[in-house]
């Protein structure tokens, strides 16, 4: 009886492990994601200590959305144009008043803004492995209101590292990967 | 015998007067410069090309108040051709200068018409290190930076004789370096026709001085080698950024881009972001090239092209240096290709 116990406790945490976690992606319901056309990326926050990293994951972003062809994305100098006139204090966490002025100036459906995390290497012992985190929201410009928000973190030192070294794979690559992930859940709402 | 056309006359339409501007330095560090510009107008003459003399070209450049030497633009070029006979000016920028083994080289070349506006007759570019070809034995190998110079020269004046006589041949494309990234709007595939794009300066964000500008030589160079683009002079994009004031925060705004599309009378502008833009430091390493293009369609005032492309020179290289790139310039070279290539197809 104890051994079935053991079993089912191991079962039971394993596919809690492999399920996705709820947490990680917010969409409001109520929604028509429809109805969004042309969106404005505002430029990232960045939390890492490296420079300029906002800029890199912005652009793989930016030209990631724009591939899908569902979206027009507002090129980047009209979206600072945008800022400037709004007098935008802080880009990377805009309050309701200023997404709604920033959408008129911009003829934007929705505004999204977002932080970058981790970026770079991570160190384990002797094992090294590069890693990115990143979370974005997605605001309605009618109302100025989050609709979606979602998180990632790829990379890291998994089992391959520890064993066999290598230093993980390139930073542009889980990049994309990362940003695959932030798009899949855009779109899965 | 009068309608026999003049031998003398035929030779000066093959190999017209030039002006062979002062060499513009991007490489960041002090170079040689006259040194360049000597061996270049060596060469020009030795093919034939009649140079203009220093000391008018002094005098023109002063008179005109020309410092900008990596362009021209209309009104300097039309004066140029009135005041001193010149039917063309040589530009010729120096990307990368390294002395120390193994040396290195990257230099790009065009040439301007006299005219307002002026028109791109050519352009080339060439990147080589001291070790790129070491051959049986080493034998090769180029230790010294001069020969190395000389060698970069000579090939540029080759593919500017073969453009002359109409015989130059435009390298194919590599699939490695195709955009890892790339949107097309089909507003663009709906019209086919030869485009004037304006090619704006890149905003650098790597920690190479002047990559912005170098990469933009990359791309003029390579869409004007293309059959249905028109590429406006930088000396002409350079003077009218300053007449507008144009300061480009993140990229350029829709209302700027309106103001260059009608008075270039452009259809298509090209801009982006370089993020990284590295030569090898010695003799191993790689070179690494990132960054990120727009473009925007005069007809639809929208983003119609947008590409994300990065490369290493090692890239797709597994035995034996295979296939290796040796210098950024390179490297930045075939990616810009595949980038025009991709607008078009």
């Amino acid at each position: 009886m104890w051994l079935k116990k053991i079993i089912l406790s191991v079962i039971l945490a394993l596919l809690t492990a492999c399920a996705a976690s709820p947490l990680s992606t917010y969409h409001d319901t109520e929604m028509d994601f429809g109805s969004i056309q042309t969106v404005a990326v505002l430029p990232f926050a960045n939390l890492t200590g490296h420079t300029r990293v906002e800029e890199r994951v912005r652009d793989v972003f930016m030209n990631m959305l724009l591939a899908t062809a569902s979206l027009y994305v507002i090129p980047p100098g009209e979206v600072a144009r945008g800022i400037s006139r709004v007098q935008l204090v802080d880009s990377a966490a805009p309050s309701a008043e200023e997404v709604q002025k920033l959408g008129v100036a911009l003829s934007a459906d929705a505004v999204i803004s977002g932080v970058v995390r981790e970026y770079g290497e991570v160190r384990s012992g002797t094992a090294a492995s590069n890693v990115i985190s990143i979370g974005l929201q997605l605001m309605e410009v009618q109302t100025g209101r989050v609709i979606w928000s979602g998180s990632t973190t790829k990379g890291g030192i998994n089992m391959q590292d520890r064993l066999l070294g290598g230093g993980g794979q390139p930073m542009n690559d889980i990049t994309e990967e990362a940003v695959l992930d932030l798009i899949h859940q855009l779109f899965n709402s | 015998m009068e309608n026999q056309p003049d031998k003398t006359d035929a030779d000066k339409a093959d190999h017209p007067l030039l002006a062979v501007f002062p060499v513009q330095n991007l490489s960041g560090i002090p170079a040689p410069l006259q040194e360049v510009r000597e061996t270049l107008i060596n060469l020009l003459q030795q093919q034939g090309f009649a140079v203009l003399d220093d000391k008018t070209l002094e005098t023109f450049m002063t008179a005109h108040r020309v410092r900008n030497v990596g362009g021209i633009d209309g009104g300097t070029a039309q004066a140029l051709k009135q005041e001193t006979g010149a039917e063309a000016t040589l530009i010729t920028s120096l990307e990368l200068y390294g002395e120390k083994y193994p040396p290195k080289i990257s230099l790009t070349c065009r040439l301007v018409t006299a005219s307002d506006p002026p028109l791109i007759r050519w352009i080339d570019n060439v990147g080589m290190t001291g070790d790129e070809s070491p051959g049986l034995l080493g034998l090769g190998l180029i230790g010294q930076v001069d020969a190395l110079r000389d060698k970069a020269l000579q090939t540029l004046m080759a593919s500017l004789q073969e453009s002359m006589a109409g015989e130059q041949e435009i390298p194919g494309t590599k699939n490695k370096f195709r955009p890892k990234l790339a949107f097309r709007s089909d507003t663009l595939a709906q019209e086919k026709r030869k485009y004037g794009i304006v090619v704006l300066p890149f905003f650098n964000l790597s920690d190479r001085k002047n990559a912005g500008e170098i990469i933009v030589l990359h791309f003029v160079k390579e869409l004007q080698n293309l059959p249905n683009f028109q590429v406006v002079e930088p000396g002409v994009v350079f003077k009218e950024l300053l007449r507008f004031r144009v300061i480009m925060d993140d990229g350029i705004s829709l209302p700027n881009a309106a103001a260059i599309f009608s008075d270039l009378n452009a259809d298509l502008i090209l801009s982006g972001k370089i993020l990284d833009y590295q030569d090898a430091l010695g003799p191993w390493g790689s070179p690494y090239v990132d960054f990120s293009t727009v473009m925007f369609f005069n007809n639809s005032r929208e983003m119609v092209w947008a590409s994300k492309s990065y490369n290493k020179g090692s890239d797709g290289v597994f035995f034996f240096d295979v296939g290796r790139v040796s210098t950024a310039n390179d490297v930045a070279s075939q990616m810009a290709r595949s980038v025009a290539e991709m607008i078009v197809n």
